[in-house]
């Protein structure tokens, strides 16, 4: 482990490496700080520039856009009370109060020291655990890695919110049919190529990502009517911060909340499919409910803990969804989905062999994550007070701009205009489905594993002479699948045990 | 209160699924695959019933009645910025760079409420012009600036 962490930090250490993380914490911050765009939109509007890189330099500048993204989204949280991405929602609940009361940059400086020891601890775990997963996984066979992309895809339903199980799973099915547009792998035929030459080499990740991110973003706030009477607010709190200091009483409260949560982030972003905002939800619950009575009356008007638990966790969840990514080559999130497409467009397959073959990008991510949130902390937090005046830059020149930057960044890469008429196409499915209330990011989960799916499934069905019994004869197949139904069916099923539940209640209590 | 957005949804990706259905049909099958376990079809079959099956169940229980309410949305705003969008990516070839992106967003500006034409030109053609400079010494990713008639 010690060569691979001196591995990591030579090649993270280099100016030029040094310099991109700086660039995409910034870039990052300055992206996830615009309300409606997260680190999704920020990290995929970063792949044109991130492919003309080498890929430890192209995945470290992804990483840092990560962060920064997730750094500004808090602030945007904290500011003006429009959290950029879900797992930025908690965080408005205690940082907005304080930032009404005159503490901004109070809150500001909490929600940086909480995110920077979420992540710094979570990277600390992510280094441990990730090593060993890494080499239990090598053990694996097509058979099942086809299990487990299963159960990624499941997961999704598992960790969707209450009536979202049947959408998200439709979402993760339309991805999948996307995923098979194209030359099949195998034989060489085309499908759902519609006759149309453009279409043989399938739908590029990188266009579906921006039309559905990027694209739908903005068109969505061209559409909900532009209300200047709110960005004057927004204005205003840019422009009043008040002092960053956190006093010695706050810091004995902050840490045993930092503790708890960065451990409780991890897990939860270790699990596929969860993610950061089950994480910070999760965080601000069980603190509320430690706090105790008297400080858990606190939660909601400004409470530091309240504020501490969410970002830490958030964070720290962030760091953990790279296990998965790192280990299994399966993404724990939206976010990861789109950074395993970029690692497979550099030709690097994730799983566990990326930890033998490719050992300085694997150990570069995770060397970057440490890196990353210092320069969140050093140099992020004291450029905060200028870096908001983003809040106060009017919209009907931000949007068209956000448009161009994501058709460009598409065009750059092909350079075929067919992709811009593509592009346009799917930003108009995507707002009307965001519309409709369909969460796209299952969707992108399901597009990216799709093929990876298809493929493995052959492989073993190859190996096993098309017999399909591999599914129930190895045991460690059948364990993932059993666990993937399991993650698929107790959601759905959940409501009627309850509903059930709730009838012998009432028919005991009329007896 | 048929129509809920999550129906709506449902119903547009019903349509869709049984597109994508009928076009597997159109996928080749080569004469040695006709007992094979395992052909292209076969994703796009299991695939298909799924997506049928779930955007069904949807159509017929959808969990929130929240019905989906036009009025609230600038419609016509967001199809003129598809077009506009649509045409940036049909002049960017013939008209060069420069011209057509300028044009593309001095258009946008101006459809967002901007009315001042020095601040459109202000702040659209420096733009363009420095990250065309960007791209092309910076980052050596070469796009013909200017229209087909200019060029040498």
């Amino acid at each position: 482990m010690l060569d691979g962490i001196l591995i990591g930090l030579a090649t993270a250490f280099t100016l030029q490496n040094i310099g991109f993380v700086i660039m995409g914490c910034l870039v990052g911050t300055f992206i996830g700080m615009l309300p409606g765009l997260g680190p999704m939109s920020a990290i995929a509007l970063m792949i044109p520039i991130a492919a003309s890189l080498e890929p430890s330099a192209g995945i470290i500048l992804m990483a840092a856009v990560y962060y920064g993204a997730i750094f500004g989204g808090s602030t945007s949280s904290i500011l003006i009370n429009a959290p950029g991405v879900a797992s930025t929602v908690a965080t408005s609940f205690d940082g907005y109060p304080m930032a009404k009361a005159g503490k901004a940059g109070k809150a500001l400086a909490i929600a940086a020291y909480s995110s920077f020891s979420g992540g710094v601890i979570a990277a600390l775990l992510l280094l441990v655990s990730a090593p060993y997963l890494a080499s239990v996984s090598l053990s694996f066979h097509s058979t099942d890695y086809f299990a487990l992309m299963v159960l990624g895809l499941s997961a999704v339903a598992a960790f969707a919110g209450k009536g979202e199980v049947l959408k998200a799973l439709l979402m993760t099915v339309v991805g999948l049919m996307l995923s098979t547009v194209g030359t099949d792998q195998t034989v060489g035929v085309p499908r759902f190529t519609l006759g149309m030459i453009d279409l043989v080499d399938g739908i590029s990740f990188l266009l579906l990502v921006m039309a559905t991110f990027a694209l739908s973003e903005a068109l969505m706030a061209i559409i909900k009517r532009i209300d200047e009477s709110k960005r004057e607010e927004e204005r205003k709190a840019a422009a009043e911060l008040g002092s960053m200091k956190v006093s010695k009483e706050e810091v004995k409260e902050m840490v045993p909340v930092i503790g708890r949560s960065s451990v409780l982030g991890f897990l939860i972003g270790v699990l596929p499919g969860a993610g950061a905002t089950i994480a910070s939800f999760l965080a601000y619950g069980t603190e509320q409910r430690i706090a105790g009575p008297e400080k858990g009356k606190l939660f909601g008007k400004g409470s530091v803990r309240g504020l501490s638990a969410p970002e830490t966790a958030n964070n720290a969840a962030a760091t953990g969804s790279f296990v998965p990514l790192l280990t299994l080559g399966i993404p724990g999130s939206g976010t990861t989905a789109i950074m395993l497409g970029a690692l497979i467009g550099y030709g690097i397959q994730p799983g566990p062999r990326l930890y033998i073959d490719q050992p300085d990008v694997f150990w570069a991510v995770i060397v970057s994550m440490w890196l990353g949130n210092i320069i969140l902390l050093v140099l992020n937090l004291p450029l905060i007070p200028y870096i908001a005046r983003v809040l106060a830059i009017p919209a009907r020149f931000l949007l068209p701009l956000i448009l161009f930057f994501s058709l460009i960044g598409v065009y750059f890469v092909s350079f075929n205009t067919f992709d811009i008429q593509l592009m346009v196409l799917f930003g108009l499915c995507a707002t009307v489905l965001r519309l409709l209330s369909f969460s796209l990011a299952p969707m992108i989960l399901g597009f990216i594993l799709g093929g990876m799916m298809e493929e493995n499934l052959r492989r073993a069905l190859l190996i096993n002479d098309d017999s399909w019994s591999f599914l129930w004869e190895r045991p460690l197949t059948l364990t993932i699948l059993l666990i993937a139904a399991g993650c698929l069916f107790v959601p759905m099923l959940s409501p009627l045990f309850a509903r059930m539940r709730k009838k012998t209640i009432n028919a005991a209590e009329a007896d | 209160m048929f129509l809920t957005k999550e129906r709506v949804g449902g119903l547009l990706l019903l349509a869709f699924c049984l597109f994508y259905s009928w076009k597997i049909y159109d996928i080749r099958m080569l004469p040695f695959q006709a007992n094979q376990a395992f052909t292209p079809r076969s994703i796009p079959q299991i695939l298909a019933i799924l997506g049928v099956c779930l955007s069904f169940l949807i159509v017929i229980f959808p969990s929130n009645k929240e019905r989906l309410n036009l009025s609230e949305l600038n419609w016509p705003l967001g199809l003129a910025f598809l077009a506009l969008m649509s045409i940036y990516g049909l002049s960017v070839r013939p008209m060069g760079f420069l011209i057509s992106t300028s044009v593309f967003l001095m258009a946008g500006f101006a459809m967002l409420g901007e009315r001042n034409i020095l601040k459109l030109v202000l702040v659209a053609v420096p733009l363009v012009v420095a990250f065309w400079a960007l791209m092309n010494y910076g980052l050596s990713v070469y796009v013909a600036p200017l229209p087909w008639f200019l060029r040498g």
